[in-house]
């Protein structure tokens, strides 16, 4: 039942390959060197070296006192809440896992270029920085207008030897972007490696939390693992350990922007319908018409339109649940970790600690929840200050 | 080459301070001592450097620096990071600034006071505070506070109260240092910088020093031996003897510091405290500094803000006078050319302090012999300086 994903890239009937003839080629020789390298010892061992010296991983299970004294009752009982520093990773998140896996394949498939897309810049650098560590040749594609506003991360990306190529077509942002790799990629796929996020192609890898630190702080496993989801590779490392354990709560956390029912939010799972995006069939936020609504959140990690496939499918089975939290509760969230563990959280990550406002009166006492401190927020500190005011 | 007197290094160090302060820097002392014996402390600390900092940070292979490096026979020295530039915070600062907070809070202390040092410590002790619910003061002086306004904005974000004072750091730590005297019962003074009165170089070192203890393990791991060369910038020291002091009884470990050159060493704008300055007194201790014929202090500069320091640590001015360790510069220019060589070809954006080692790479890896091992204490992560770096390059075309 949980065979994820099957031969054809299927997770039940989400997922797949909806990609131009050229690519399907590009997309079994990906994926028939992944699951060679996934059993080669040498291969493993050279990713494990990189990850640890070079990423600085494992990354720790941090247990947060005063978060945990926050959610306590007047009764004293509450539950215990960990933070996976993800935050602590080279570039500041969870992103270069998934950067230098894919690079680690291309270099493996004797491939010189690498293509991506970028909204606000972090899977950029993280693109980039890989890129520049193992000298390949790196091509970001950013919407003209995520350019100006981002512009310092696009000095980042040129620093570290990549180009970043505007693309100016429709609303000039993160969707275009990714037509436009897609495009570039049909055009070289001989030569080029297109990083894909969690929505086509490899798993990310490697999985998080593995059952032993848990084990190793408290003798067993997480009860509840919180994640927030934009396209959900970060959620899916989270969770991909524990999806067979069925005593442990997934829980993922959507952007609800200005609210569900504003019309302005990227609360894929909770409001979008089943259709195909970017090569993939999954729940994605589509009009009458099957056009694309353009999807908001302060948090531009999680302004996405569409989710990974394997959300849609466990979702569908009940097997994780899925809320949202608005704009607000995240900024709320951002500034309380900050005040209370001296660590500022991504936008992004924001939105999972906004959440355990409401989840942390439901749970029984000593209940551990592991949440995924997925970014850093250094990059967010403007955008907060302007509306906190602090 | 142990002090013979605790506090002093030959005739560098010492306690050149008030004397309301004698008592207050003996408790300290005494607290500080205590702290290092009870073993209860050292693994709450061994835990927060684990679980809050993020230790141990690794001993990165830099392969395509190595490569960068390699002679036209394909010979050179082999060349490896330590990560500092991933600790939380960003920088070594945090080692420090944790324990110390952890000292003042046994001490009973409600709240921290800070000034010295650059953005980065201030930062850590803000985020250091707020994890063990103390309040936090820093003062800076007005001109800084418009130069590190992303710095002030994170220190607000942390709960840290931010003081402006009229001036430069000089007055914003003497009205630090006033607070603090005016509240001794209840405030703790967080020095970042391995200056001061004793005991406070020795208790930055010693936190600072389980940079110098994790690399001499990983290099046993590695390869099965010590590094040949260990390099790192020096502002004040303390990155830079927090790598060094475990090696110092090695005397077959080269220690090499590099301090900003600024414009020149013969413009007047730099803050090479060791290779110009002369022994004087500075925030109670005996040192190098920069001073003028008057002994008035010479305003430093440096692109890398955490370098811009007229003093130094006195550890390290008697390292330099037994000649147990080596002293260089790097000018600003240097120093972006190497935080830009870094971000190319290793993927990995140091900070601009830290770029001033990775400058002298270019001098002295031509000099190594095949196969020399050299770590290069990477202090910190350079997101801070890209403005700065993007700035220098346009107004320098």
């Amino acid at each position: 039942m949980w065979q994820r994903p099957d031969s054809y890239g299927r997770f039940g009937k989400f997922g797949g390959k909806y990609v131009p003839e050229t690519l399907m080629h590009a997309l079994s020789e990906l994926e028939s060197t992944f699951n060679s390298l996934k059993d080669d010892p040498d291969f493993q061992n050279e990713l494990a070296g990189i990850l640890k010296d070079y990423v600085g991983r494992e990354t720790p299970l941090y247990f947060s006192e005063r978060l945990t004294e926050h959610y306590r009752h007047p009764n004293g009982e509450g539950p215990h809440i960990y933070l996976k520093r993800e935050d602590l990773n080279h570039t500041g998140a969870h992103k270069i896992n998934n950067a230098i896996g894919q690079v680690f394949l291309a270099k493996h498939l004797g491939k010189k270029r690498i293509i991506a897309e970028t909204g606000a810049g972090q899977h950029g650098v993280a693109t980039a920085t890989v890129c520049a560590r193992f000298g390949l040749q790196c091509l970001t594609y950013m919407g003209a207008q995520d350019m100006e506003r981002q512009a310092l991360n696009v000095f980042r990306m040129r620093l570290l030897d990549a180009e970043v190529r505007a693309v100016h077509s429709r609303t000039a942002t993160l969707k275009d972007a990714t037509s436009e790799a897609i495009r570039d990629w049909v055009a070289n796929v001989e030569t080029t490696h297109y990083i894909l996020g969690s929505v086509a192609g490899p798993y990310p890898y490697p999985m998080m939390v593995r059952e032993k630190e848990a084990m190793e702080k408290w003798g067993g496993k997480p009860d509840v693992l919180v994640a927030c989801v934009g396209e959900g590779s970060d959620a899916m490392g989270l969770f991909d350990d524990f999806i067979k354990d069925k005593d442990v709560r997934l829980i993922g956390v959507e952007a609800a922007g200005l609210g569900l029912d504003s019309g302005k939010h990227a609360a894929t799972l909770t409001k979008g319908e089943v259709g195909v995006l970017h090569g993939t069939m999954s729940y994605l936020l589509q009009d009458d018409d099957g056009q694309i609504i353009e999807p908001h959140s302060i948090s531009a990690g999680l302004d996405y339109p569409g989710v990974g496939p394997e959300h849609s499918f466990l979702k569908e089975k009940g097997r994780a649940e899925y809320y949202s939290v608005t704009d607000e509760e995240a900024l709320e969230a951002f500034k309380r970790l900050s005040r209370l563990e001296g660590i500022i959280p991504a936008l992004e990550t924001s939105h999972a600690l906004a959440y355990l406002e409401k989840l942390s009166p439901t749970l029984a006492n000593g209940t551990k929840v592991v949440v995924n401190c997925s970014g850093r927020g250094d990059k967010d500190v403007q955008t907060a200050i302007k509306y906190l005011k602090v | 080459m142990p002090a013979i007197t605790p506090g002093k290094f030959g005739k560098f160090g010492g306690k050149f301070v008030p004397e309301t302060l004698i008592a207050c820097l003996k408790e300290l002392e005494a607290e500080f001592n205590w702290a290092l014996q009870d073993p209860e402390f050292q693994d709450e600390l061994e835990i927060a450097f684990g679980d809050y900092v993020g230790r141990e940070t690794p001993l990165c292979f830099a392969e395509r620096l190595t490569n960068h490096y390699k002679n036209k026979d394909g010979q050179g020295p082999e060349i490896f990071l330590k990560r500092e530039d991933l600790n939380h915070c960003g920088a070594h600062k945090l080692n420090n600034a944790i324990a110390q907070t952890m000292i003042a809070k046994r001490m009973g202390m409600k709240s921290v006071v800070a000034a010295t040092g650059a953005g980065q410590h201030r930062v850590a002790t803000a985020a250091a505070c707020a994890k063990l619910s103390l309040e936090c003061t820093v003062f800076m002086g007005t001109s800084d506070m418009e130069k590190q306004s992303s710095n002030v904005l994170l220190m607000k974000l942390l709960g840290t109260e931010v003081k402006g004072v009229e001036g430069n750091f000089k007055d914003a730590s003497s009205q630090a240092i006033r607070e603090w005297v005016g509240n001794l019962q209840t405030t703790y003074y967080l020095t970042g910088t391995i200056v001061g009165p004793h005991p406070c170089p020795s208790m930055v070192r010693e936190f600072q020093s389980v940079i110098g203890k994790e690399t001499r393990r990983q290099a046993m791991e590695k390869w099965g031996g010590k590094p040949d060369v260990l390099l790192a910038c020096v502002g004040s020291g303390s990155n830079a003897l927090g790598i060094f002091h475990e090696f110092i009884g090695d005397e077959d470990v080269r220690l090499i510091g590099v301090e900003a050159a600024g414009f020149g060493l013969d413009s007047g704008k730099h803050a090479a405290t060791l290779a110009r300055g002369e022994v004087g007194v500075y925030h109670g201790a005996m040192s190098y500094l920069l001073q003028d014929e008057e002994g008035q202090i010479i305003g430093p500069h440096s692109i890398g803000v955490g370098l811009e320091y007229p003093g130094v640590s006195p550890e390290l001015s008697f390292l330099k006078d037994t000649g147990r360790a080596e002293f260089y510069s790097a000018t600003d220019e240097e120093a972006v050319e190497a935080y830009k060589r870094l971000s190319r070809i290793e993927g990995i954006i140091p900070s601009l302090e830290a770029s001033h080692a990775l400058a002298f790479l270019e001098k002295l890896c031509p000099t190594l012999p095949s196969g020399t091992k050299v770590i290069v204490n990477c202090s910190g992560r350079g997101d801070k300086d890209a403005a700065t770096v993007l700035n220098y390059q346009q107004y320098s075309m």
